[in-house]
């Protein structure tokens, strides 16, 4: 993939457009969006790194979520436990580790990670990998920490993702192995075909001086191909065999030995030259089509469980005060501390009397819950207002929030629908090589020369490659492209599953919705002064919802210059209150607005009220859909059944009727939506889940595909198939018909592979399959499938994917 | 015939040296990342070496 792709398309800079990352700004002197931002540049021109900025459109990412967090959450990495995950190599003078770094996405992030050691006299220097998303620090650990490291990146934006999961070391050794395999079977085809082209050009065997040299410099390329390049192929071939799944590895591997037998056995009776070098060929394309299938989106982790997603460390009250404990040494009973918009790590009990908190990502739910002294509260809600104390009931492995994961969905591998056919055709076709071998030799027989080598030819012919590598080919472009367009696939088998939906079921908070768009806001009439107080009291405030209606109203009836208010203070979970301009103002709950103002306000169950002085009034605050989205699922719902798995009250369900009709459920707890798509799959369904939250992750591992939605930044989706850009969400009809597409193009690249199989075997059939007739065949067959596969899934690409 | 010989020796020789090459170059990380040198070649100023230290702390393997 090629960097531009990873560059979102965002505003090029502008007057008011923040000068770090290029977001419309209404902060401090206009030249930034948040005080993250302005932190970020200044650190920056402090360390002479401004060239950062060198790039046509600023290339920072939005700190507007940073503000916030906690500076002593990197304390973790003190522990030489957690810090051994991330370590590579340490001898004790020099030290290597690796980070896990989402944000980074363009090459100024290259640029100025690469530049470290300027902030850290410690590190000697640093590498970042673009696509994996990653940067390597070599530091000596006598001169700095693995926590400095981790906030120095933080300090820049680059806040590593460190969790609680345990880090596998990925498919490096894997890909290395591949390249060396395919790099051997190159060498040994390139070389062989210099010694098999003077035979083929003579037209006649050459002196016999130089057909045994040649013949035994072939045997000599030859061997580490089957030793090495091609073993892979007979492993798998053996372990289907012995498993009685017959996968086309089966044929293949018969057709390598064949191929290989029959020329040593040509070569050792002085017969002829063999066909090596179709062999080493042979092996050689099959291994590049291996290349496309391996070639990932490493840097997207794709299984994820629910330790991901919980905080690192935790701060428990020892006897020596608040001490930073990883989350495996939390215990029951100890007693934690959470600040404002950390996560939950365990089921606990709240010490303090009043607390909020927000269940959005767990089950769906958009609003905060309050709870009050002696509640429970669940493991992954995130503390909502203020810092809570918290007691741990139980272990975290045995939180509500872990038992989902005890569900088989998430241990069974799923099945992909290409492994089916795989296994179907070859078990077909390796019934029908072997038959059509021995009816051969029997045509021939009693010739039994002949008919060994009417039998073998036949086995070569019948090797499936141009066959096998139709599949790899074909999807592995699609997911190429498919992950350029923005929907990243877990691997490019996924492509034919999602060529068979015909059921898609959405969640809505998080999917449909979005917290990064500008939320809608229903209000009562009230008149426009007293807009105007409730607005300035909001602005005083940090709460979301003061958020949203400080926002929302700006546009419309608000002037910017003012008083401020003054007196206010809030009570979590509750509301706000304050003096504005000599007015008594206050925005919360209608019993909070009673008992701060007298006024007795009225209005849907659901909204929050507001009042200033006698005025009273009301607003709703809805989380606006993606735009987009309702066109994109009115497309899709033409042809496929829609579903809407909620796990939010009802609320809008008014707005998405339009779509899904009466096909709505609410209050779906994540056993819920995971019971609700096995149902479908039973049914003999073909089930699609989009989803972004943990309470979606049962339902997403029971779906044929589960698909998570993911915003820029935020790269925490539960396990699943495939991964959308959500602003890319709107194209996911698009992305379906494309997936049919490309499942139309591996049949195509099956039936012109069956149609060389063909003609091969009447040459095998008639005894007239000569070395170079194979030599010619095989390439010929090969690349044909390369040509049409990748030719066909770029020229749809263009004309069916977005930009 | 013996001119032959020899020059598939040496053909053969020169061959295998870059196969060598090329597995020195799998094995030591080279092929694990084919997209950012791609953009690294194009910022200024190396980033490795710092300016006033020499090359001890690079790593051996890199």
């Amino acid at each position: 993939m090629r960097a531009a792709s990873l560059e979102f398309g965002r505003r090029a800079d502008t007057a008011d457009h923040c000068r770090h990352c290029g977001e419309p700004c209404g902060f401090g002197d206009g030249a930034f969006c948040c005080t993250g931002c302005a932190a970020v540049f200044a650190i920056l021109a402090a360390h002479d790194l401004d060239g950062f900025y060198a790039c046509d459109v600023p290339p920072g990412l939005s700190q507007k979520q940073t503000a916030d967090r906690d500076r002593a959450r990197f304390a973790a990495l003190d522990d030489p436990d957690v810090a051994a995950r991330l370590i590579v190599h340490d001898d004790g003078r020099r030290a290597r580790a690796a980070f896990n770094v989402p944000a980074i996405h363009c090459a100024s992030c290259v640029w100025l990670l690469e530049r470290l050691w300027r902030l850290d006299p410690g590190v000697s220097g640093t590498e970042v990998d673009l696509l994996r998303r990653t940067v390597t620090v070599d530091y000596q650990p006598a001169a700095t920490t693995l926590r400095t490291i981790a906030e120095h990146l933080a300090s820049l934006g680059y806040e590593p993702a460190i969790t609680s999961e345990e880090c596998r070391s990925g498919p490096r050794a894997a890909r290395r192995r591949l390249y060396l395999q395919l790099g051997v079977a190159g060498f040994a085809f390139g070389n062989m075909m210099l010694f098999s082209i003077p035979r083929y050009a003579n037209g006649a065997p050459l002196d016999p001086e130089f057909q045994r040299l040649f013949d035994g410099l072939n045997l000599l390329f030859a061997l580490p191909v089957l030793l090495f390049s091609a073993s892979d192929y007979f492993r798998n071939a053996w372990s289907a065999c012995r498993t009685r799944a017959m996968t086309l590895d089966v044929p293949i591997a018969m057709g390598l030995l064949a191929l290989f037998g029959r020329s040593v056995a040509d070569i050792a009776a002085a017969r002829g030259e063999g066909f090596l070098d179709s062999f080493a060929g042979l092996v050689f394309f099959l291994l590049i089509a291996r290349l496309f299938q391996q070639r990932m989106f490493e840097r997207i982790a794709f299984d994820r469980t629910y330790r991901s997603f919980l905080p690192l460390t935790v701060r428990v009250e020892r006897e020596d005060g608040l001490t930073p404990v990883p989350l495996e040494h939390v215990r029951g009973g100890d007693v934690v501390v959470v600040r404002p918009h950390e996560i939950v790590p365990a089921d606990a009990v709240l010490l303090d009397a009043r607390g909020a908190v927000d269940y959005a990502f767990v089950t769906g739910e958009a609003t905060p819950v309050a709870v009050g002294g002696g509640d429970r509260v669940r493991a992954g809600g995130r503390a909502a207002g203020s810092a809570m104390r918290l007691r741990v009931l139980r272990d975290v492995s045995h939180s509500d929030l872990a038992r989902l994961w005890q569900n088989p969905v998430f241990s069974r591998p799923k099945r992909r629908w290409l492994a089916d056919v795989n296994a179907r055709f070859g078990a077909w076709f390796t019934g029908a090589a072997v038959a059509l071998a021995a009816a051969g030799a029997l045509a021939w027989w009693p010739d039994a020369s002949a008919a060994a080598s009417v039998a073998t030819a036949v086995l070569i012919v019948a090797c499936p490659c141009a066959l096998t590598m139709s599949a790899p080919m074909a999807l592995g472009t699609a997911a190429g492209l498919l992950g350029r367009a923005g929907l990243f696939l877990k691997d490019p088998a996924v492509t034919l599953d999602l060529s068979r939906i015909d059921t898609v079921a959405f969640d809505k908070t998080g999917t449909l919705t979005s917290a990064e768009t500008r939320p809608l806001l229903e209000t009562s009439p009230l008149p426009d002064d007293a807009w105007t107080l409730v607005r300035r009291l909001a602005s005083a405030s940090a709460h979301p919802a003061s958020r949203a209606i400080a926002a929302a109203i700006t546009d419309t009836k608000m002037d910017r210059e003012g008083e401020r208010a003054t007196a206010v203070f809030e009570v979590v979970g509750q509301g706000v209150c304050g003096t504005v301009c000599g007015t008594r103002v206050a925005i919360g709950t209608a019993d909070f607005i009673q008992a701060q103002t007298g006024a007795v306000p009225f209005g849907p169950e659901d909204a929050t009220f507001v009042a200033a002085g006698d005025a009273t009034g009301w607003v709703r605050i809805r989380p606006a859909a993606r735009p987009g989205i309702e066109g994109a699922a009115a497309r899709l719902s033409e042809a496929l059944d829609l579903v809407l798995l909620s796990g939010d009250h009802h609320g809008d369900g008014a707005r998405w009727r339009r779509v899904f009709g009466p096909r709505m459920r609410f209050r779906q707890s994540p056993d819920d939506k995971l019971a609700f798509v096995r149902g479908a799959r039973d049914s003999g369904r073909h089930v699609l889940m989009v989803g972004d939250g943990l309470n979606d992750a049962g339902a997403l591992a029971a779906a044929d595909v589960g698909m998570a939605v993911s915003d820029e930044t935020a790269c925490m989706t539960p396990a699943c198939d495939a991964v959308i850009d959500g602003r890319r969400l709107a194209s996911l009809p698009a992305f379906l018909s494309y997936a049919r597409r490309a499942r139309e193009v591996v049949i195509l690249c099956f039936a012109v592979s069956i149609l060389y199989n063909a003609i091969g075997l009447t040459l095998a059939l008639s005894g007239a399959l000569t070395p170079l007739a194979a030599a010619v065949l095989m390439p010929v067959s090969s690349l044909t499938i390369v040509g049409i596969s990748s030719g066909a899934m770029r020229w749809s690409a263009r004309r069916m994917l977005p930009a | 015939m013996s001119v032959i010989v020899l020059l598939i020796a040496a053909g053969g020789t020169v061959a295998a040296g870059f196969l060598g090459a090329f597995a020195w170059a799998v094995r030591s990380g080279q092929y694990d990342d084919t997209c950012t040198p791609a953009i690294r070649v194009l910022l200024d100023e190396r980033p490795h070496a710092r300016p006033h230290e020499g090359t001890t702390d690079a790593d051996p393997d890199r």
